[in-house]
Order: structure tokens, then C-alpha cells, then sequence
């Protein structure tokens, strides 16, 4: 366990990537749209910007960077590639906890303030992020998780097959996708598809995105057992 | 006593190269050996593996009398410096922080005691240091880490002179008052010649050479003088290399010389000199790979 603990403290060192940026650029994703609500005339239902993507995306890039820069030196220190993926993953679990917790409490502050007193809809979503603080937590908690593993997997496939690799993990993620369109359509499930997305809770899709994330764990540490630096 | 690391048979193929072909190989625990080689031997793959980077496609290693690869008990007991170790970008009292994290028998003093030596700027970023100052830095986890098996693959690249020598005494130092394996794979041979108490060669993935080194040092003796005197004691014996310049000759001989046949040598004016370890090592390579020398 220390070991793991040790490697999640590796992480932390280069505090720029894990804590500064992804907060940094969406204080500044927030800000562009703070100034750009308060400038254009908002209708009554207010603005809804995408821009809280901007950190989920951004940890998909930290992820990544894990797996390809902190690798080399990482397996110099004596750890299997089985310890430095879980104290990875710790230290994913911890931040996500925390990370969760603060887009909460700005999604209470943007409830409570009206939109930031601009009708601004920046840390709720509807339907998925916007119910009681625990379920937003949750429901955070999970998305960034599923994020930083999803990096972690196109980092440690690009270690391992390099370029040919990661065209032929995009193109299989391509073709997974196509695969459930082609079947739903097969079997005309579309209305039972589109049925079970408007009906369900937002409790369950979040487990189901878990389940998304622990597919993304296994197929990390699977794909770094025979990672060489 | 189990050994430190041994090789069965250890093969490493890629696609259409071999880097390792049928290494067999121990290394007794508390000894210095050399792991020497013409590039592209296979003296990093082979190091590789040991560490568990790298997965051999045949044979079996064992370190410590256990698999390596993917086994924490083992690889923490080891730390491994390469060449070229890729850092990520972190400052250099930073990678030696995390490095004190993680290594058991780690020595704070030394560390400090080595940063200082070698004249690395704490606060400076790694990819900001010369190619010699990022090579010392991991020369300072390696010797400081105090890990039972330490291997070193041609650590001292871009270090000066100076820096080369603080560094074979700082090993020497360590390695009395805290014995442990080393493993040095180096292309500066006479250097490290004194270190040595093992050589390991490696040509083309395949040992050519494995014997204490005091042994490979009495081997090997250039003989010059008069030609005629030359070759008539260089009769029957054998020769790897001859030169002629006009009445004078020098003929290097694979064997070593007892007493009474160098006191012969003298009685004919002939002059002797042994081969220094580069020296002997150099013509081992000539040997073709099938070939193994017997020292």
C-alpha cells in the first residue's frame, strides 16, 4: 500500500499538471463565458455552455501524460507496472473525490447566486448535473474518473504500439460504436433505445458510466503489463 | 548461496534482430562485474531484462532466485541507471525526492554529499541540464538508492573526465562500506579495469567471455624485439596479432607467460608487455562468436 501511496505523491510533485491547469483553464473557460453572458442579451431560460468540458477534457490530457512522460522514471523506481497503474489509479479515486466535491459546490453557488446573476447555466447540466448535491457529486465523481482512465488508456497504448497503435484504438472504439448502431437498427430496438435514455434515472446512468470506467481501468491495466520504456 | 541474477538460456528476438541469443550466466552476490560489449552486443537488452523493463522470448532470468518482471519484492531491491533515462519534467530536488521515496535502503546524507559533488543545481529543471549534469543525476539515485543489486548501463555519458573519476571513487567508497552487486556495462574499459572483479562480454547477443578478471589479465602478451628472436619464441604458440617494421617485430600471444619462460624472453633481448583488459578484450571480440574464449 505505501508503495501505491508513494506513486500517487510521484504524481503530485508536478502539482502544474494535476492541480494548477485543469483549474486554471476552466477558471478561464468560465470567465470567457461570464463576460460573454453579461455582454449578450440572454433570452429567459438563460445560457447553457458547455464549458464545464473543459476540465473532464483536460484530465483526459493529464492521463495521458501520466502514462507516456511520468512512465520511464516511474518504472526506474523499483515498481512493478501493475503498482505504478493502481497508485495511478489511487490518486485518480482522490482527486476525482475531491475534484467532484468542488464542481458541487460551484454548481450551489451558480443555483444560489441565479446563474451568477447572469441566468448562467455553467455547472449544471440539465438533467444529468442538475438534481441534489450528492448526485452531482456522484455523478462528477464517476465522469472524472472515467476521464483520467480513458487518458491513461491512450497514453499506455501509445507507449506500447506507438502511432499504428493508437489509429488502430480509436478505429476499434469506431467500430464498437458502429456495431451497436448496426444491432440496434437489425433488431429495430431503436424506439426500446431511445426509450430506455429518456426514462432513466440519472442515479442509473451514472452507474452505468461506471461501469464505463471500470471497462476503461481493466483495459489500462491490461494494456501496461507488457508496456516497455 | 543463491545468486544475485542468473540467466538460463535467455533469449530476446525482435523481429528480424536477435539481442540476445542463449545467455547463460550468474552473478555471485558482493562483486563488481563488468558487462562489457561493442554496441548493439546486447549488454542494455540484457540489463533490460534483469530489471524487469524488458521480457525475454527465451530462457529464464532469475534475480534474487525470482522472477523479476512484474515482482515488487524483487525490483525494489534493485535500481537501475540508464544512459539515457527520460524524466519527466520536474526539477532535480524533485526526482531525487521521489527517488528517496521509493528505494528501502535509501541515504539521504550521500545524496547531498553526491549533489554537491558533482555540482547539480537543485533548483533547475531536468530538461535544462546538460546531457553530463542529467547523467549524474542518475548517478546520484543509483549510488545513493544503496539497493542490493545496482546496475549502471554506460551511466557517464557527457561526463567529463573529472566527473568520471569522482564518480569510479565514489563507487569504490561505497561499494567498501556497503557491499553490494554491481553491474557496470561501460565501453571506457581501462577505466573501470581496477573496479572489475568480473568481466561478462557480450558479441551479438552471445557471451564470449565470462571469468574473473584476474584471470582475463594474465592473459595476453605482446612480445617485441629482434623479429627473428621474436618469432622463434612465439614458435607453436597462439599469435592474435603480428606487426613487422623492418629487423623488429611485435606479436601478440593469447597466453600468459610462467617465470621461467619470461626469464627466457629477457635472455633473448626480447621485451614483454600484458595487455591491458581494453587491450585483451578488444582482440576477444575478433574471436568469432562461436568461438568462446577460454580464460
Amino acid at each position: 500500500m505505501s508503495t501505491l501511496v508513494n506513486v500517487a505523491r510521484y504524481h503530485l510533485v508536478d502539482r502544474m499538471t494535476f492541480v494548477a491547469l485543469p483549474w486554471g483553464i476552466m477558471a478561464f473557460s468560465f470567465l470567457v463565458n461570464v463576460v460573454v453572458s453579461a455582454t449578450v442579451p440572454t433570452g429567459p431560460q438563460g445560457i447553457y455552455t458547455g464549458g464545464l468540458a473543459t476540465i473532464y477534457v483536460f484530465l483526459l490530457a493529464s492521463g495521458a501524460l501520466i502514462m507516456t512522460r511520468s512512465l520511464p522514471f516511474g518504472l526506474m523506481l523499483g515498481i512493478s507496472r501493475r503498482s505504478y497503474y493502481l497508485g495511478t489509479t489511487l490518486l485518480v479515486v482522490a482527486l476525482s473525490v475531491v475534484y467532484g466535491l468542488g464542481l458541487t459546490l460551484l454548481q450551489l453557488i451558480e443555483r444560489a447566486t441565479d446563474g451568477w446573476g447572469l441566468r448562467l447555466h455553467f455547472f449544471r447540466i440539465p438533467w444529468i448535473m442538475d438534481g441534489p448535491w450528492y448526485q452531482t457529486w456522484l455523478t462528477s465523481f464517476v465522469l472524472l474518473v472515467l476521464f483520467f482512465l480513458y487518458g491513461m488508456w491512450y497514453g499506455l497504448v501509445f507507449r506500447r504500439w506507438s502511432v499504428p497503435g493508437l489509429v488502430a484504438f480509436i478505429a476499434a472504439q469506431i467500430l464498437v460504436a458502429l456495431l451497436v448502431v448496426v444491432a440496434v437498427s437489425m433488431t429495430h430496438n431503436w424506439s426500446a433505445f431511445g426509450h430506455f435514455f429518456t426514462t432513466v434515472t440519472a442515479i442509473a446512468l451514472t452507474g452505468v458510466l461506471a461501469a464505463v470506467a471500470a471497462a476503461m481501468g481493466l483495459g489500462g491495466l491490461s494494456t501496461i503489463r507488457r508496456v516497455t520504456v | 548461496m543463491t545468486p544475485t541474477i542468473s540467466a538460463t538460456a535467455l533469449g530476446r528476438r525482435y523481429r528480424d534482430q536477435i539481442a540476445l541469443d542463449d545467455v547463460s550466466l550468474t552473478v555471485e552476490p558482493g562483486i563488481v562485474t563488468g558487462l562489457l560489449g561493442r554496441n548493439g552486443a546486447g549488454k542494455t537488452t540484457l540489463m533490460r531484462i534483469i530489471t524487469g523493463l524488458e521480457f525475454p522470448t527465451a530462457g529464464d532470468i532469475r534475480v534474487f532466485g525470482q522472477v523479476p518482471a512484474e515482482n515488487d519484492e524483487v525490483l525494489r531491491r534493485m535500481v537501475f541507471v540508464r544512459e539515457e533515462q527520460a524524466y519527466p519534467d520536474l526539477r532535480v530536488e524533485h526526482v531525487i525526492r521521489v527517488a528517496s521515496w521509493f528505494y528501502p535502503n535509501w541515504s539521504e546524507d550521500l545524496a547531498r554529499q553526491l549533489l554537491t559533488d558533482f555540482d547539480l543545481p537543485l533548483r533547475r529543471r531536468i530538461k535544462r541540464l546538460s546531457r553530463g549534469m542529467r547523467s549524474a543525476v542518475g548517478i546520484v539515485i543509483g549510488l545513493a538508492a544503496r539497493a542490493e543489486l545496482t546496475l549502471f548501463d554506460e551511466p557517464y555519458a557527457g561526463l567529463d573526465a573529472v566527473a568520471r573519476q569522482l564518480f569510479y571513487d565514489r563507487l569504490l567508497a561505497e561499494f567498501a562500506e556497503h557491499p553490494r552487486t554491481i553491474v557496470l556495462s561501460t565501453h571506457l574499459i581501462d577505466e573501470v579495469a581496477d573496479l572489475l572483479e568480473h568481466v561478462v562480454m557480450l558479441d551479438h547477443g552471445r557471451v564470449v567471455l565470462d571469468a574473473p578478471a584476474d584471470d582475463v589479465r594474465g592473459t595476453g602478451m605482446t612480445v617485441s624485439g629482434a623479429a627473428t628472436a621474436v618469432e622463434e619464441f612465439v614458435a607453436g604458440r597462439t599469435v592474435w596479432h603480428r606487426q613487422r617494421l623492418g629487423s623488429r617485430a611485435s606479436v601478440t600471444i593469447a597466453d600468459s607467460l610462467d617465470f621461467a619462460e619470461q626469464a627466457k624472453a629477457r635472455a633473448m633481448n626480447l621485451s614483454l608487455e600484458p595487455l591491458s583488459l581494453q587491450q585483451l578484450l578488444v582482440h576477444a571480440a575478433g574471436v568469432s562468436a562461436d568461438e568462446k574464449v577460454s580464460a
